[in-house]
């Protein structure tokens, strides 16, 4: 079962042979269909674009075709037969490249070493490296790109367009037939992802399976011969360039940046969300962000959160939004200034901001927001251990560690039998109740939470928008950085919109009301301007 | 992996993971007990072994902290070395300088003490505040407190200037009631198996029960999620060190008045590998945030048992690492199902 290769795929064959595909493909995780019966195609010779929102199922999608992920259900197929792939390495080997998103480099390696990684030209009967050649390969491989470099630099001196580069010439070393591509442009400038653009055509000319995932729904438009639109694991929408170069759906949809918005976003809000209070008036500011950020990642951030007031931060992945709330705790060097009810605070540790009721839930949750390895009640009490100490530290009170335990789970709902065992036990929900209520026994008054249903199932989703917005109601100051846009609709007062590290827009309560105002969010996150569509040719 | 086990596997692996350390306790101990005839199990025979193992069995308990914590402390054997040079130094200057025998061995005592945190704290500015690796910067300490140690006795011996305390502190201890040798002498628990007692009850109950224990197994679990819950990672992990030194300096008092004199080449050689091995025998995990110190105690005394057996068998002392090793690497893999 040899590919044919490049050239013998000539012009004509373009485009009507599927390179690639997966028939009926559904992946589960606990509590989460992440793909549920998707059937697309990947044509030689085309560029297919993957759109949808954060947790649509793009990146699971990406997985699967990259042989990192064996599906639950359907089949993988490669030129038009049922395949199995077990590891990238067998992907590789037939001829699938998946350039990832944070690329995978030896970053103390030169460039010639890394696009040859793994398949470095050798002679003494394969124990010596012919570095000579190995150059010429590497330098013939760039040229294939339009890109010039120093061979012999270590890739970690390289700007990121470099990289992705030699990211790019890796996978034409290895002879790939179909290359994937995970949001290459999320970290390009302007003039950079334009280059980067001109080759995707070169290499689909050339008769490759080009797919690409985007955020930046403009050079979709642009670029893609075909596009599929995943929202919630299910493949809602498929736009094909037709003999005009109009990418059109098969009811006739034009694609433009707000159709495919559209898309992506296309559903009813729910009523699990509970009913919006409204913010203490006449009260003093729970904290200030006066053009405020993380060094190096966000800056002129400037907000003011009151108490019982729930603002959301919206952004795509990257934008600015983590980092910034992880400055305000003194996780990372911060630039600006925080006032704390009032008063200027600069916070070196979570530890001084949670001593003035400022606290911030990660996330991260299994990496960073708990201890998947301790007991739940180890998770629950750490940030605050002091007030179970007794003898200076040298005994804890554990008939008060419990019974406070035993109060969130009662308060929460959390279906937690034996706190004693490891958090790891509990599902997503539980624990992130739990990632919740050990902030929460603080005391905090401003409650920055960074994702806060992130692989969590529907039910416990409504329970914890329920227990944010009963918090505001009690005169909590709420800050709610979320990838799902419903959420922030549907639980904040007003939404600022990150990009590029600073605030590209806000969304007042009023536009919140309004039908239209996920497209708005998108919008601005992905740095369309409103009049974008009137001068769109 | 254990899908393809039976029911009765499993929960043998499991029983193994958690108490295998206990299970190989008591089978050397019987098999000790054979090898000797009646001698083994007379308690001057297990109050030696004891007496030998303290000063090991002390830097263990320490180790099994900064274990717990995702480091290491290679250094342990040259800090003893160095904080027992410098105090015994300090002590004979003491009485020379005419300071009455009493006051010149406790102020000895507490300057070894202090000499091996000093040593332990330097490990721990380094690590913590100079991020260095655990593993190289004890590593330079290996070398270098050694050095120092060498230095100052030009490579010689330091000999107790002190006539009857300091070596009484060494040989002297509780009497065991209703105990006697078979020479008919009353025996007596050394002080210094005394002073390895409490230390391993007291850090026992630290890592169990203690605000430091809580959040060193969660610094040692994972540093990153530690620091976002507020835990002050940098001030834990520079104290578990100078800790190690403090502990490193009593295991030093505990082997220069034994012997009333500490040899600067040889006083803790070696001793950081036996510890290691004694943490791991124990079941405390290398990668950190989980351990326990009784099992590091069952680990020293498995160790000393083993070196007691081969020498009573009539092994040749350059085939007992060997046995050693093999036993360190046993205790791992029937260990690692879920940990290490």
């Amino acid at each position: 079962m040899e590919l044919p290769s490049a050239k013998e795929v000539g012009a004509a064959a373009r485009a009507t042979l599927p390179r690639m595909g997966v028939r009926g493909v559904t992946v589960e995780y606990p509590g989460v269909r992440a793909l549920d019966n998707v059937t697309v195609d990947f044509m030689a010779g085309e560029i297919h674009a993957i759109v949808g929102e954060n947790g649509a199922g793009k990146s699971t999608l990406m997985k699967v075709l990259s042989g990192a992920l064996t599906p639950n259900a359907g089949e993988l197929l490669r030129n038009g037969e049922p395949t199995t792939l077990r590891g990238p390495r067998a992907a590789i080997r037939a001829g699938i490249s998946m350039v990832h998103q944070e690329l995978n480099l030896v970053a103390t390696l030169s460039v010639a070493e890394n696009v040859l990684l793994g398949r470095e030209p050798t002679f003494l009967a394969g124990i010596a490296v012919d570095r000579s050649q190995q150059r010429e390969r590497a330098r013939a491989l760039l040229a294939m790109l339009g890109a010039e470099m120093d061979l012999d630099r270590a890739v970690s001196e390289l700007s990121i367009a470099d990289c992705q580069y030699v990211e790019i010439a890796k996978c034409l070393a290895s002879e790939a037939q179909v290359l994937i591509l995970d949001e290459p442009t999320a970290v390009l400038g302007e003039h950079e992802a334009s280059k980067l653009l001109k080759l995707l055509r070169r290499l689909r000319d050339e008769g490759r399976a080009v797919l690409f995932i985007s955020h930046h729904l403009d050079e979709v438009v642009e670029v893609a011969d075909r596009v599929s639109v995943l929202r919630d694991g299910r493949l809602v929408a498929r736009f094909q360039r037709n003999a005009m170069g109009v990418l059109q759906a098969e009811d006739g949809t034009v694609a433009t940046e707000d159709t495919l918005a559209q898309a992506m976003v296309g559903r009813e809000l729910g009523s699990i969300y509970p009913p919006k209070g409204s913010a203490k008036s006449g009260a003093i500011a729970a904290i200030e962000l006066i053009e405020f950020g993380a060094a190096d990642r966000s800056r002129d951030v400037s907000v003011t959160v009151f108490p019982g007031e729930i603002v959301g931060i919206a952004g795509l992945v990257g934008s600015g939004r983590t980092e910034t709330a992880e400055a305000i705790v003194g996780l990372r060097r911060p630039v600006g200034k925080i006032r704390v009810a009032g008063a200027e605070r600069t916070f070196k540790h979570p530890r001084a901001a949670m001593r003035h009721g400022v606290t911030y839930v990660s996330e991260d949750r299994k990496g960073r927001g708990l201890h998947v390895s301790l007991s739940s009640v180890a998770n629950m009490t750490l940030p605050s251990l002091d007030a179970f100490s007794q003898f200076g530290g040298a005994r804890i009170d554990s008939v008060a560690e419990r019974s406070v335990v035993t109060r969130w789970i009662n308060e929460l709902a959390i279906r937690c039998a034996r706190p004693g065992l490891p958090i790891s036990s509990l599902s997503g929900g539980n624990q992130q109740k739990f990632a919740l209520a050990r902030w929460l026994e603080t005391r905090p008054n401003v409650l920055i939470i960074d994702e806060p249903t992130r692989g969590v199932d529907i039910g416990a989703k409504a329970e914890i928008y329920r227990i944010i917005a009963a918090l505001a109601h009690e005169g909590l100051a709420c800050i709610v950085i979320s990838s799902e846009l419903p959420e922030l609709i549907g639980l904040a007062h007003r939404v600022l919109v990150m990009r590029q590290g600073s605030v590209a827009g806000e969304v007042t309560r009023e536009q919140l009301a309004e039908p239209g105002c996920e497209e708005r969010i998108v919008r601005i996150a992905s740095g369309l301007r409103a009049e974008r569509q009137e001068n769109h040719e | 992996m254990s899908r393809s086990h039976t029911g009765t596997a499993v929960r043998m692996q499991r029983f193994l993971e958690h108490w295998g350390v206990l299970v190989a306790f008591v089978l050397l101990f019987t098999v000790s007990a054979f090898k000797q005839g009646g001698d083994f199990l007379s308690i001057e025979n297990f109050r030696n072994l004891l007496n030998q193992n303290a000063a090991v069995g002390i830097l263990a308990v320490g180790m099994t902290l900064v274990i717990v914590s995702a480091g290491i402390d290679l250094s342990v054997g040259s800090m003893v070395v160095l904080a027992a040079a410098v105090g015994t130094t300090a002590m004979n200057a003491l009485i020379e300088a005419g300071w009455s025998e009493p006051s010149a061995v406790v102020s000895g005592a507490l300057i070894t003490i202090l000499a091996g945190t000093a040593a332990g704290a330097l490990n721990g500015a380094l690590i913590v505040f100079g991020r260095i690796a655990p593993f190289i910067a004890t590593l330079g300490g290996l070398a270098a407190f050694r050095s120092i140690a060498l230095a100052i006795a030009e490579a010689g011996e330091i000999r107790s200037q002190s006539p009857t305390m300091f070596s009484a502190l060494g040989r002297g201890g509780i009497p065991i009631p209703f105990a006697e040798n078979s020479a008919g002498k009353a025996l007596t628990l050394s002080w210094s198996t005394v002073i390895f007692f409490v230390v391993a009850i007291v850090a026992q109950w630290f890592l169990s029960r203690a605000r430091f224990g809580r959040q060193l197994v969660a610094v040692g679990a994972n540093e990153t999620a530690a620091r976002y819950a507020g835990v002050p990672v940098a001030w834990i992990r520079f104290r578990v060190y100078a800790l190690m030194g403090a502990l490193a300096g009593v295991a030093g008092l505990v082997q220069s008045s034994r012997m009333n004199s500490v040899s600067t080449a040889q006083l803790g050689l070696g001793s950081e590998l036996d510890a290691i091995a004694a943490v791991v025998i124990g079941g405390t995990s290398l990668r950190g945030g989980f351990g326990r110190i009784w099992g590091t105690v069952a680990g020293v005394l498995i160790l000393g048992m083993i070196t007691n057996i081969l020498t009573i068998s009539g092994v040749s002392p350059y085939w007992q690492g060997a046995v050693k090793g093999a036993v360190i690497v046993l205790a791992v893999l029937v260990q690692r199902g879920s940990r290490a």
